[in-house]
């Protein structure tokens, strides 16, 4: 039964979901979308994602959407089958931090580093509009702040949790396109900790990989 | 060892942690921050919660912050432990699909009801040009919603951490702005809506909301 995942290479999203697929050792086809206007059309949203967007993940004939659950599915389901990666820990304590890390990811590590992401990276490639500086501005502060508190939430660990886990993963695509695209480096290598965060993170095998094929 | 929260009885995260609490059978103490304000103290950050947020939890020696992380924390915890409430299936694929509905509430849903309910019910701001957007968004949320719920009582067919963690902030949009009718409009979110907020532990919880 195989596994089926519909997205394009180079979204945020998408990205989560190959990173975890490659982590987790699971064979899978990838699916791309001749374009933005096939995510509209009425058999998209009938059968594949009601919001209109991808990533959306086939199991045989599950379906399952929004990125975020899809990893946490895929883990649940397939962790230590293939190879020994441990994405969420059996500990529930241990779980709960992970969660929690996520939670941090969606609500004050992502916005801001998707206001370079909209701007420098997409807004002319995709959406045919000018960057606009007040919002690049606006996101650099508040990565900064973010960037700050996540030093000190790295002191005298590898990992988010200490080990490597879903939570990493999430932060992968998004870091990778203001750190290595749009060259915001500096943000993160000015920051001991962070900076050895990401190199971690972004020299994985899986991470590694997924990044490299973005068109 | 107790469980005690930390926050406000009135912030929508804490009261989506107490509902879980109550939905669960497991007793706690709740914890008010001295202000929002002190929320920004150094003391706050260092040892509660590192962005400065409500609700934080403790469970014995153990701290962790973030109300969807906490709520799954104690449902992995507890569940089944003091009554049969299940809130999050064992089945990995039901689970899976709790987890979608549940970023439907995170990336869909809540954005615009919050952003609304912030502005009318705690800032008591008038905003029409806000109100006309938010309807849009909404609209579209709430007709999918419509769709997915045809034939179900609840988003995923038995209640779940899903619904609950819509309750909230929907409260706030039924009891104190007069924007109910873009639900009720529609007969099975409508449905939906009556039948978790009449759920006991959600009355519950109301009582308890302090303004």
């Amino acid at each position: 039964m195989t596994i089926k995942l519909i997205g394009f290479p180079y979204s945020g999203p998408t990205m989560r979901v190959i990173i975890t697929l490659r982590e987790l050792g699971l064979p899978y086809e990838f699916e791309t979308p001749a374009n933005f206007e096939v995510l509209k059309t009425e058999d998209f949203l009938a059968n594949k994602n009601p919001f209109g967007k991808i990533p959306v993940l086939f199991d045989g004939d599950f379906r399952i959407i929004e990125s975020r659950s899809i990893c946490r599915y895929l883990a649940s389901k397939y962790q230590g089958k293939n190879n020994n990666t441990i994405l969420i820990p059996n500990d529930v304590h241990k779980a709960g931090l992970v969660d929690q890390f996520v939670s941090f990811e969606i609500f004050y590590y992502d916005p801001p580093a998707f206001k370079f992401v909209s701007q420098e990276v997409f807004a002319e490639k995709f959406w045919n509009k000018n960057p606009d500086p007040e919002i690049i501005k606006q996101g650099r502060e508040e990565l900064i702040k973010v960037l700050d508190i996540y030093e000190k939430l790295l002191e005298g660990k590898e990992y988010l949790n200490g080990e490597f886990s879903l939570a990493d993963i999430y932060h992968s695509p998004y870091t990778h396109y203001v750190y290595g695209v749009a060259k915001h480096s500096e943000l993160w290598d000015s920051r001991p900790n962070v900076k050895n965060w990401w190199n971690r993170l972004r020299n994985r095998e899986a991470v590694k990989k997924t990044l490299e094929e973005i068109p | 060892m107790t469980v005690k929260l930390i926050g406000f009885e009135v912030s929508p995260g804490v009261l989506s942690v107490m509902m879980t609490l109550h939905e669960l059978g497991v007793p706690y103490q709740i914890e008010n921050p001295a202000s929002w304000q002190a929320l920004k103290d150094e003391d706050y950050i260092t040892n509660k919660h590192p962005f400065g947020k409500v609700p934080v939890l403790c469970d014995g020696d153990y701290k962790i912050t973030e109300t969807r992380a906490i709520c799954r924390y104690l449902v992995s915890k507890y569940q089944g432990k003091n009554n049969k409430t299940i809130l999050i299936p064992n089945d990995v694929h039901k689970a899976g699909l709790v987890d979608q509905y549940i970023s439907y509430e995170c990336s869909y849903y809540t954005p615009p009801v919050a952003k609304l309910v912030v502005e009318e019910v705690f800032h008591k701001t008038s905003n029409p040009e806000l109100v006309e957007t938010s309807q849009k968004e909404i609209d579209k949320v709430l007709d999918v919603y419509e769709k997915l719920l045809n034939g179900k009582e609840y988003l995923n067919g038995e209640f779940s951490l899903a619904d609950l963690l819509h309750i909230p902030f929907t409260h706030f949009i039924f009891s104190a702005t007069k924007h109910a009718d873009w639900w009720n409009k529609k007969p099975n979110v409508k449905q939906w809506w009556d039948r978790i907020s009449n759920r006991d532990c959600w009355k519950k919880c109301v009582e308890k909301i302090k303004f």
